[in-house]
Parts: structure tokens; C-alpha cells; sequence
């Protein structure tokens, strides 16, 4: 390798984007070539004033309140969709045990890939993203809070005027999640009630709605674009959790509240 | 999926990438009005278009896509989209700022003349030395969202790159005068 060859790749040699072959080609380069060696400390030192966080811009706390109001409630419908739905489709009869039989093995083949999956549950996976975006939400529009306090005792007759139901309000601060607080929330359908939890700095969301009388329900995992999601059900209530914090940090938190009365 | 898990799996998606997207759209665009407006514009574009993502694509360079179209279109849009080099004067503007004694007025004049090199590029580089440096993509991800082939990244980037050293070293040797 010459040095005009060498200088072709030695960007993407320090992006780590070339082929094994080349690079140890270019490294021998490097190792006998002092005006290349050179030229590739200057591109580390760019890369080292280029890489200072402090050259990232801060989004405007006023362009994410726009963002979500400006969204509409749903996507435009696409026409030809609602046109290929009301098309019938016939199935020679010959293939309905094929299909049965596809049906069943994808169903159960899911069910095995998906430890928090149980039958009877599905809904459940639906609510996972809104759960998701509830977080979300709450962390970028500055509406963490409705009623800021570490006092369960303030949080708990707080919802009393604004729900139907008494959400169970715990504190575990002595356990490392300390309570920080407590707001309204729409999911599924519904006003939920939210409880917010700080978890070393990360943000623990605890949604609370009522379920059926004296059910229960295990706990039930879900981990999707970074966030971890808890399900489980007890004393009439529907709990989940969600935050960005290690799954057995959630889980030990899950476990305190269901041991909690 | 009914409409309101449609939208909630949107957000899902794509609010965490709000960061991204804002900065990609103020580097392009070199304001921050017009780059709100292009990131807001955005949002409602992605999920107009949202049934067309597969939710195992990957979601940063689909939507990094949609900004970076956005702000082409509003640049050609309002005749700015430059193609030219700097002119001499907006160059000159980096030395404005000498750096003081004190060490946090020197990082800050720093952080200021590296914004001001990369504003100064022409934007099909500022864009992929953005997308490199400052947001971390692959080349991959950067042909994806740019629509330029592979070897067209790693050229451009080449060229930014000396461009950028050309900018930086001639603000150094002014400081050094
Ligand atoms: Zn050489």
C-alpha cells in the first residue's frame, strides 16, 4: 500500500468500517509511514473536538409540546387498504387443515418464544407500547407531576377527588426507589393514576387502573426499544411499571409492591 | 392495531429520537426556527406514513431520513440550499472570538469555532460529518438516510473532514499570531 492509497482509507479505518484485510494492510502502512501516522493523529484530534458533548443542541421544551398536539389522533388510512380488506378471500377447502395447523404452530411457537406471554393475555402486548409512550410522555412534557411529594400520605388522598378509585400508594425509599410524586394519566380507554418513583436518576412509572375484584395475576415481562415493562395484578387492581432501569431492578421494585398491603 | 395503538407504538418509536432529529434539522438548516419547524413537519410526515414502517426496520434511519428530506425540501424551498462554497466573510467570522486567560472561556470559544467550522461547510458535507460525528451512524446507516451509495459517504466524509482541518488550523494559526 502507497501513501495515496492509504490516505483513501484512513478515514474509514479510524470509523472501524473497513475490512479486516485492508485494515491490517493499512496499519502495516502506518507502522513504516511517519507523514501518514502523522496525518492520522490530526484526524484525531479532530475527531476529539468534534466529539465534545457540549456541541449537541438542546431541543426547546416548546417544539415537544408542539410535536404532540400538532399529531393528529391517527394516520390517513391509505384507501387501497380498506379496499383489499372488504375483497373476499376463498380458501380451497383442502387447505384449511394446512392453515389450522400454521395457525396453531405459529400461536404456540410465539407463546414459547415469549416467557411473559400467557394465554388469555394478548391484549397485554398492546398495552406495552402505551405504556411506553406514557413514560416518554411524561419525561419530555414537563408533566411529570401532578402533585409533587415524597409523602405517601399527600399522594394518596390527592387522587381521592380526581378518580373514581383509590389507587395503593408505598413508599420505598428505605429499598432505594423513593417517591417522588403522583399525576393523572389516560390509558387504555381510561384515567389511570401514575406513580413516580426515582430510581437512582432514572424515572420509575407505576400505572394503577382497576381490574377485576380480588384478581390476580402474575408478573409478566416486556423489554422493547430500551424500555422495560412489568405487568402483574392484585387486590382489584391492574399495575404496570416501566422505565429505562435494569429488569431486575424493576422486578425487585414489582416484588416490593406486591408484597406491601 | 387500532388507532390508538397505532399512535402509542408511533411515540413510542419515535419521541426518544427527538434529540436527534432536532439536531440534524438545526445543523441543516442553521436556525432554530426553521429547524422546529422541519422537525415538527417531520413527525406529522413519519406518521402519515408510519403503516409503511416494518417495526424491524430500524427506526433512527427511517426517520433521520424523513428530517434530512424535510430540510432539503425547505432549503430548496426557500432558495438557501447551498452548493457553493463558503463565501470569504462567513470564514472570517470564526476569528472573531479570542480566547480569553481563563480556561472555561477557551473551551467555549473552542466549542464556538468548532460550530462555526461546521456551519461553514457546504451542506451535503456538514450533513454526513453531522450524521458521523455528532449522531454516530454507520456508513450504512448514513447511506440509508442521506440516499448517497456507500462509497459516496466515505469520499464526502474524507473531503469534511480536510475541510474541516483546513478551517480549524487556519483559526489556530490566526490565535497564535
Ligand atoms: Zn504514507
Amino acid at each position: 500500500m502507497n501513501c495515496e492509497e492509504c490516505r483513501e482509507f484512513i478515514d474509514a479505518y479510524i470509523d472501524n468500517e473497513l475490512d479486516a484485510a485492508t485494515t491490517i494492510t493499512v496499519k502495516r502502512h502506518l507502522r513504516e509511514c511517519a507523514a501518514c501516522a502523522q496525518f492520522l493523529e490530526a484526524r484525531k484530534g479532530l475527531r476529539a473536538l468534534l466529539g465534545q458533548p457540549e456541541l449537541a443542541f438542546d431541543v426547546p421544551d416548546s417544539l415537544r409540546t408542539r410535536v404532540l398536539s400538532a399529531l393528529p389522533v391517527a394516520p390517513a388510512k391509505p384507501k387501497e387498504d380498506a379496499d383489499r380488506f372488504r375483497r373476499r378471500v376463498v380458501i380451497p377447502w383442502f387447505y384449511v387443515p394446512v392453515a389450522l395447523a400454521a395457525v396453531f404452530a405459529i400461536v404456540f411457537g410465539l407463546a414459547l418464544l415469549q416467557p411473559g406471554w400467557i394465554p388469555g393475555h394478548a391484549g397485554n402486548r398492546a398495552l406495552v407500547a402505551q405504556v411506553i409512550s406514557g413514560h416518554v410522555r411524561s419525561l419530555l412534557a414537563t408533566h411529570l407531576l401532578d402533585v409533587p411529594s415524597t409523602d405517601q400520605h399527600t399522594v394518596k388522598p390527592w387522587f381521592a377527588g380526581k378518580l373514581e378509585f383509590s389507587p395503593p400508594v408505598q413508599d420505598f425509599a428505605q429499598r432505594g426507589f423513593d417517591l417522588i410524586g403522583g399525576r393523572l394519566d389516560y390509558l387504555d380507554n381510561r384515567e389511570v393514576a401514575a406513580l413516580v418513583y426515582r430510581r437512582n436518576k432514572h424515572t420509575i412509572n407505576l400505572f394503577i387502573w382497576p381490574s377485576k375484584p380480588d384478581h390476580a395475576a402474575p408478573v409478566q415481562t416486556f423489554s422493547e426499544n430500551g424500555y422495560n415493562v412489568l405487568h402483574w395484578e392484585r387486590g382489584g387492581f391492574s399495575f404496570w411499571a416501566v422505565s429505562d432501569v435494569r429488569m431486575e431492578d424493576l422486578r425487585a421494585f414489582a416484588d416490593l409492591e406486591m408484597q406491601s398491603s | 392495531m387500532n388507532d390508538e395503538q397505532t399512535r402509542a407504538r408511533f411515540e413510542s418509536l419515535t419521541l426518544p429520537l427527538m434529540k436527534d432529529a432536532y439536531n440534524l434539522a438545526r445543523w441543516l438548516m442553521r436556525n432554530e426556527p426553521d429547524a422546529e419547524d422541519v422537525v415538527q413537519d417531520s413527525y406529522l410526515k413519519a406518521f402519515r406514513f408510519f403503516e409503511k414502517f416494518r417495526t424491524e426496520g430500524n427506526a433512527r434511519a427511517w426517520f433521520l431520513r424523513i428530517v434530512r428530506n424535510t430540510c432539503y425540501d425547505a432549503l430548496s424551498a426557500r432558495n438557501l440550499k447551498e452548493k457553493e462554497l463558503v463565501p470569504e466573510g462567513e470564514i472570517n467570522d470564526i476569528e472573531d472570538t479570542t480566547p480569553g486567560p481563563c480556561a472555561s472561556v477557551v473551551a467555549k470559544a473552542t466549542i464556538e469555532t468548532v460550530r462555526k467550522a461546521i456551519e461553514a461547510l457546504p451542506v451535503d458535507f456538514r450533513e454526513v460529518v453531522v450524521l458521523r460525528e455528532l449522531e454516530g451512524l454507520s456508513y450504512k446507516e448514513i447511506s440509508d438516510v442521506a440516499g448517497i451509495p456507500l462509497g459516496t459517504v466515505m469520499s464526502r466524509l474524507s473531503r469534511a473532514r480536510d475541510q474541516l482541518q483546513l478551517l480549524l488550523r487556519e483559526r489556530k494559526e490566526n490565535d497564535e499570531l
